[in-house]
C-alpha cells in the first residue's frame, strides 16, 4: 500500500479537481443542439434560447451529474468497506429499491400533483422524488430492522436483506408496471432506466446539500474504514467501535442513495465500477481513496450524460447505458493489466 | 447502409405477410363462413370492429379496450403486451386479431399451434391504418363496410387539410409525458397526423417512433405549440413546466395545451376525429365557428406569417 502523505492528497485530489472542473466546462458547451455561448452570455435573464440552452436545460444537469456520480462512487467505496464484498454498490442496499418504488407509486397515483415551494414563490417541483425518498426511509428502516441481532448490525445479513428485498421490489414494481395504461407504462421504464434531466436548481440544490452533509461524515470515518477492511475483529482490537461504525455507515449512505434515487432514479454500474477504478489507481487508504472516488465519479457521470444526449441526437439515451458501455470494458481492461502486473512481479 | 436494408427487408416481409394474409381471407371467403367470434387483442383493433358495425361478434378484448362503451363489458383475455392464451382459447374464437407491434406476432404462433386463426394489422403509419381497417372488414366479411369506413375517415381527413391550408406550419411539440419528456418522433402516425393538421413535428427527424427528448433540443427547436396528450393531463400543470423557458413562442404565445385524448394516440377509426382534434389546437383561428364564411378562400384570420 503506498504510505499516504500531505503532498500525495493534494496532486491527486488537485488534479481530479481540475479535470472535474473542465469536465464541468466542457459538458455545458458540447450537446445535441448548438450553442452561441457569447450569445448565451449577453440578457441571461431575458428570454433568450442560447442562456435558456446553457442555463436552464444543461447547467443544472450537470451539476446534477456530479453530485450523482460522485455520491454513488463514494457510497460504493464505503460499502464494499463496510459489506466486505467487492461486489456492494449502492444498488444493492435495499434502500434503491424502496426508492425506486416510492417513486412508481408516487407516479403512478399523484403523477401530476407539484409541490410548491416556499409556498410557491420559488416555484414548483415535481413530488414525484419526495415520494421516492419517502420509499428510500421506509425500505432504509426495514432492512435495518431486519440485520439488526442483538443490537448489532450484520454485514452479511445487509448484504442478503438488501439483495432480496430489492427483488421483492422489483416483483412489485414489474406488477404494477403491468397494470397501469400502456402510456402510463412507457414512462415508468423510462424513469426506472435513471435520467438527470432536470431544470429545477433547487433540486440540484437538494441533493448537494445531502451528497456534501453524507460526504463528509463519511469522509471523517476514513481511518475506521481502513481498519475494517482487516475484518471486523481485527479493526475491534485496534480500537474501531465496529457496531457503531457500521450503524453509522449504513444510514448515512442509505440517506445518500435514498437522495440520489428519488431524483434520477436508478443509474447503475458508477458506484461499483469507479471505487475499483480509483483503487487500482491510488490505493486502498479511504481517506484518499473517498475523495478521489467522488471526483472520478463525477468526472464519470457528467461525459457520460453528455454521450447520452448527443449519441441518438435528438433522442436522449437512458444514461444507465452509457455508464454501462463505457464502463465495463474499462473497468476490465483495468483489471486485466492489474492482474498481468501482479503476475509478473 | 446494412440498417436500411434490413429495414427495407422487413418491410418487404411484413408486405408479403400482408399478401398472405389477404390471400387466406379470400380462401376462407370461398370456403368457410365469416368468423362469428372474434378476440381482439388491442383497443384500435376493437375500435375497428365495433366500428365497422360487428362489435356484436367481438367476444374477447383487452384490459385497456375502453371504447365505445359496449367494449368494456366483454371478457378480458388480458394487456395489450401479454394477452392471456388460455383467456383467448376459453373463448373458442374463430379469429383473433392483433397487431404487427408489440409481440404480438410471437404471441400469433403460439396461438396458430393452438389451432387458433390469427391476422395481423400493420398499423405503423396513416396508410396502414386505413389499409388495415379494409383488411379487417374483408376478414369479417363486409369489405363494403371498410370501404364506407375509411371513406368517411379520407372525408373527414380532407376537411381538416382544407381548413388548415391557407394557414402557415407551425412547428409543434406532441409528448406523451413530461418527465421524462416522451415526443412523436418519425416513424410514427402521429407525425403524419401532426403535418395533415398544418404543423411540423420539431422530431419528426428522429428515426424512433417515440424517443426521450432533451429540454436543449425543445428550446433550440423553438416548437409554436407544445401539446401534451398523456393521461390525466391539464393545462395548467403543461403550461408550469415550460413556464421557465420563455425563450420558446408556445410558451410566450400561450400555446401548450395539456389535452389526454385516446382519439389521437390509438391508431384506429378515429383517427379522423384525432386528426380534427390537433389541427384544433394547432390552429385554432382555422376552426372559430363564427368566422367560418369570412375565412373561407382568404387564409384562416389570426395566423401569423
Amino acid at each position: 500500500m503506498k504510505v499516504l502523505d500531505r503532498r500525495r492528497m493534494i496532486l491527486v485530489n488537485g488534479v481530479l479537481l481540475a479535470l472535474l472542473a473542465l469536465s464541468v466546462v466542457g459538458c455545458a458547451l458540447l450537446g445535441p443542439v448548438r450553442l452561441d455561448l457569447s450569445q448565451a452570455l449577453q440578457d441571461v435573464f431575458s428570454a433568450n434560447p442560447d442562456a435558456e440552452i446553457l442555463f436552464r436545460a444543461r447547467l443544472p444537469r450537470i451539476l446534477l451529474g456530479v453530485a450523482i456520480g460522485g455520491g454513488m462512487a463514494a457510497c460504493g467505496v464505503v460499502l464494499q468497506a463496510l459489506l466486505g464484498n467487492p461486489l456492494a454498490c449502492p444498488q444493492m442496499l435495499g434502500v434503491s429499491g424502496g426508492a425506486s418504488l416510492g417513486g412508481i407509486l408516487g407516479l403512478i397515483l399523484f403523477p401530476h400533483w407539484l409541490l410548491p415551494i416556499a409556498g410557491g414563490l420559488l416555484g414548483e417541483i415535481s413530488w414525484v422524488p419526495l415520494a421516492a425518498f419517502l420509499g428510500a426511509l421506509l425500505s432504509m428502516m426495514l432492512v435495518y430492522r431486519f440485520s439488526l441481532f442483538h443490537g448489532r448490525l450484520h454485514p452479511y445479513h445487509l448484504l442478503l436483506s438488501g439483495v432480496i428485498f430489492n427483488s421483492f421490489i422489483a416483483a412489485v414494481i414489474m406488477f404494477l408496471n403491468s397494470i397501469v395504461d400502456f402510456y402510463q407504462a412507457q414512462g415508468l421504464l423510462f424513469w426506472l432506466m435513471g435520467s438527470l434531466s432536470t431544470r429545477a436548481y433547487l433540486t440540484v440544490a437538494f441533493i448537494w446539500a445531502y451528497i456534501i452533509v453524507g460526504f463528509l461524515w463519511l469522509w471523517a470515518k476514513g481511518l475506521s474504514l481502513n481498519l475494517i477492511t482487516l475484518g471486523e475483529e481485527a479493526a475491534m482490537q485496534l480500537g474501531v467501535e465496529t457496531v457503531a461504525l457500521q450503524r453509522q455507515i449504513f444510514v448515512a449512505s442509505s440517506l445518500m442513495i435514498g437522495a440520489m434515487v428519488s431524483v434520477s432514479g436508478m443509474i447503475g454500474f458508477v458506484g461499483l465500477m469507479i471505487p475499483h477504478v480509483v483503487r487500482l489507481i491510488v490505493g486502498s487508504d479511504h481517506r484518499l481513496l473517498l475523495p478521489a472516488s467522488f471526483l472520478a465519479g463525477g468526472i464519470f457521470l457528467c461525459w457520460a450524460d453528455t454521450l447520452a444526449r448527443i449519441l441518438l441526437a435528438p433522442a436522449e439515451l437512458p444514461v444507465g447505458i452509457i455508464t454501462a458501455f463505457f464502463g465495463g470494458p474499462f473497468f476490465l481492461f483495468l483489471l486485466y493489466r492489474e492482474g498481468s502486473r501482479k503476475l509478473a512481479l | 447502409m446494412s440498417c436500411l436494408r434490413k429495414f427495407i427487408a422487413v418491410r418487404l416481409l411484413i408486405a408479403s405477410l400482408s399478401v398472405l394474409a389477404a390471400l387466406a381471407s379470400v380462401a376462407q371467403a370461398a370456403s368457410a363462413p365469416y368468423p362469428q367470434r372474434v378476440v381482439s387483442l388491442a383497443p384500435s383493433v376493437t375500435e375497428t370492429l365495433f366500428a365497422l358495425g360487428f362489435g356484436n361478434r367481438v367476444v374477447g378484448v383487452t384490459t385497456y379496450c375502453d371504447y365505445p362503451a359496449d367494449a368494456r363489458k366483454l371478457p378480458k383475455i388480458g394487456g395489450f403486451i401479454n394477452p392471456s392464451l388460455e383467456a383467448i382459447a376459453a373463448q373458442r374464437p374463430d379469429l383473433v386479431i392483433g397487431v404487427n407491434d408489440s409481440n404480438h406476432p410471437v404471441k400469433a404462433r403460439e396461438m396458430e399451434r393452438l389451432g387458433l386463426k390469427v391476422a395481423l394489422l400493420t398499423v405503423s403509419n396513416v396508410n396502414d391504418i386505413l389499409n388495415s381497417i379494409k383488411s379487417v372488414a374483408g376478414l369479417i366479411g363486409s369489405p363494403e363496410a371498410g370501404e364506407k369506413l375509411v371513406h368517411k375517415i379520407t372525408r373527414q381527413f380532407d376537411e381538416v387539410t382544407k381548413r388548415v391550408a391557407p394557414a402557415p406550419r407551425r412547428r409543434t411539440l406532441l409528448a406523451v409525458g413530461l418527465r421524462p419528456l416522451v415526443a412523436v418522433g418519425g416513424r410514427n402516425f402521429l407525425d403524419e397526423l401532426i403535418t395533415l393538421a398544418g404543423g411540423e413535428n420539431i422530431s419528426g427527424n428522429a428515426a424512433q417512433p417515440w424517443l426521450n427528448l432533451p429540454d436543449e433540443y425543445v428550446v433550440a427547436r423553438a416548437p409554436q405549440v407544445i401539446i401534451e396528450a398523456g393521461m390525466g393531463s391539464d393545462r395548467g400543470r403543461v403550461a408550469r413546466n415550460w413556464n421557465d423557458l420563455k425563450s420558446i413562442p408556445a410558451v410566450k404565445e400561450r400555446r401548450i395545451y395539456g389535452y389526454p385524448s385516446d382519439k389521437i394516440l390509438r391508431p384506429g377509426p378515429r383517427i379522423g376525429e384525432g386528426l380534427e382534434e390537433i389541427a384544433r389546437l394547432v390552429h385554432p383561428e382555422c376552426f372559430a365557428e363564427s368566422k367560418r364564411e369570412s375565412n373561407k378562400g382568404s387564409g384562416c384570420e389570426g395566423s401569423r406569417p
